[in-house]
């Protein structure tokens, strides 16, 4: 198990604010984060790659000052950099020059087998496909028998077309060869498919931490929630609600429309600001007050409603539907 | 057009006065000169000594140029313009700058092969430090990162990444530092007359003999660096 406790680093602007998580051994931790929240430098950190100060403990060993080639750690990178001086299969077995493999005939055929590149293994770096190039390094990650594989954005550079497939091997790494994996991205599709634990980073800190679904659909703030896509975030005081900073949230195709005021759900007079037709729905953008709620209708019910920019009307939102943040 | 018209005129000013020299003194006249002892001592001591000069370059200016590639100190920039201060000074000044620094009697100096050596390198390790560091600079350190990731210490990244991904660069370097140390006279001239190394010898046969008896010695000389030249850039890309 990967414990980080208090992981602090500055480098040039750039802060990583104390930070603190752990990672169940042979669990998918997925970060989740926008470009330039610092999940690279993250997982640098984790590798043994930058200096950091707080601690990170491994397997309840403090490795918090070993040298990135005692970790035992395996890292992707976005750009898979594998070594141009070298063919395709001395990028694969290359942590062999340095360490004893177990059984690495084995799982090398293993790891051409199961990664398909059984073809490539001849060729020049300089000549793959970023698909070909990103199961090569994976290959090479997995072939020096790591016990905490560090991906870094691992499928921005994959045609999407192979995605799905990639990512259903990517999670049979773990069961397959033993290991943990901590995946960074900004893809929220790649972390729901994925993870069993998802951290969301922000601004070099991490905002929540937990179970994929309860994070993926329950934000805890509102960062995270602006973050994650949720749309029509607002302040309880709408409701009724007294307390400051808290908000909620509504999901745009759970909003209804109508013309009669109602007591027994939130009602709320609107005015129709635009509408826009998108394939089998259309995106209602209704003002009520200052905030204007997002709402997505389905084409048939809108054709019943007849619903035209500036008119005046409720929107209906029932209880059971708010999320509160 | 205008371009082409322009970069003739460069060229035809950098080789007209070589074709020149091989029409004027004929190969076989060339040939004949090689074969003097003299000559062919004075060409195998000048290339000898430049090598030398690259090599003692290649076991310290490459490290040299993988730290300053790699690191990020106070006073770097400042560093960096005191190693290229040998390409700006007056070549005999650099030689009456060696003479003063080591002709101290523990150090066999004037008129030995090791001031030779000492004086080219003087003037010509910038380029080789230069030619290295701009190499490493093109290694992606998450090349090295990756490397130690998978096992390898710093040293071993060292051996098995960056140096040979920054081959071209450093091979660039060393040739251009080994040419530039066979062409040194000036400092050459002040530290060691004798030995004579080629440039010395073509200018104490002009001097002496005037230039009919100096053109066969410089051609000589540059049909071998060219000939040499040529066979490592060859061997280069055939590794490649």
């Amino acid at each position: 198990m990967l414990e980080v406790k208090n992981l602090f680093l500055k480098k040039g602007d750039f802060v990583l604010h104390k930070l603190s998580f752990k990672i169940e051994k042979n669990s998918y931790f997925v970060l989740l984060g926008q470009t330039g929240s610092g999940k690279t430098m993250l997982l640098e950190s984790i590798a043994g790659l930058q200096n950091i100060e707080g601690s990170i403990f491994f397997d309840g060993k403090d490795i918090t000052n070993l040298p990135p080639e005692k970790r035992n750690f395996g890292f992707v990178y976005q750009s898979f950099l594998l070594f141009p001086n070298m063919n395709v299969k001395d990028n694969i077995i290359y942590s062999s020059r340095f360490k004893k493999i177990k059984d690495a005939d084995k799982l090398f055929d293993d790891l051409v087998d199961f990664l398909h590149i059984k073809h490539l293994l001849k060729r020049d770096t300089n000549h793959l496909s970023g698909g070909e190039r990103q199961r090569i390094a994976i290959a090479r990650a997995i072939y020096s028998r790591p016990k905490l594989l560090l991906l870094d954005e691992p499928l921005s550079a994959v045609d999407p077309t192979f995605r799905n497939s990639i990512m259903k091997s990517l999670k049979d790494l773990i069961k397959r060869y033993d290991i943990t994996i901590l995946h960074v991205t900004h893809n929220f599709r790649e972390a729901s498919f994925l993870a069993d634990c998802v951290a969301v980073m922000i601004d070099g800190k991490i905002l929540q931490t937990g179970g994929a679904y309860e994070v993926l659909n329950e934000p805890n703030n509102i960062e995270v929630a602006k973050f994650l896509g949720f749309k029509n975030v607002f302040p309880t005081s709408i409701l009724g609600f007294n307390q400051k900073n808290k908000f909620f949230t509504i999901d745009p195709s759970r909003i209804k429309f109508g013309d009669k005021p109602r007591d027994d759900i939130y009602c709320f007079p609107c005015v129709i600001e635009n509408i826009l037709g998108i394939s089998d729905h259309y995106k209602i953008f209704a003002k009520v007050g200052n905030d204007t709620f997002f709402c997505k209708v389905h084409e048939n019910g809108f054709e019943k409603k007849v619903l035209k920019e500036g008119d005046k009307t409720n929107i209906y939102i029932d209880r059971k539907d708010i999320s509160f943040i | 057009m205008v371009f082409i018209f322009l970069s003739s005129i460069l060229v035809l000013f950098l080789t007209v006065p070589l074709i020149k020299l091989f029409l004027s003194v004929g190969f076989l006249n060339i040939f004949k000169t090689i074969q003097d002892k003299e000559v062919y001592e004075s060409i195998f001591l000048t290339l000898k000594s430049a090598f030398y000069a690259v090599v003692f370059v290649c076991i310290t200016g490459i490290p040299l140029a993988y730290l300053i590639a790699r690191h990020d100190f106070w006073g770097k920039s400042l560093f960096e313009a005191i190693l290229d201060i040998p390409v700006m000074v007056p070549h005999t000044a650099a030689g009456i700058a060696l003479l003063i620094a080591f002709s101290n009697g523990y150090f066999n100096f004037i008129d030995t092969t090791t001031g030779i050596v000492s004086a080219m390198m003087f003037l010509s390790a910038p380029f080789l430090i230069n030619g290295a560091k701009e190499g490493f600079k093109k290694v992606d350190i998450r090349y090295e990162h990756v490397a130690r990731t998978l096992g390898a210490n710093k040293f071993r990244v060292f051996f098995s990444i960056a140096l040979p991904n920054a081959r071209n660069d450093i091979l660039n370097g060393a040739l251009m530092m080994w040419s530039r140390g066979l062409g040194e006279f000036g400092a050459v001239v002040i530290v060691a007359y004798h030995p004579m190394v080629a440039p010395v010898l073509i200018y104490d046969r002009f001097n002496s003999f005037g230039l009919k008896y100096s053109a066969p010695v410089a051609a000589a000389m540059i049909l071998v660096s060219v000939f040499i030249f040529l066979a490592i850039r060859f061997v280069n890309n055939r590794i490649k």
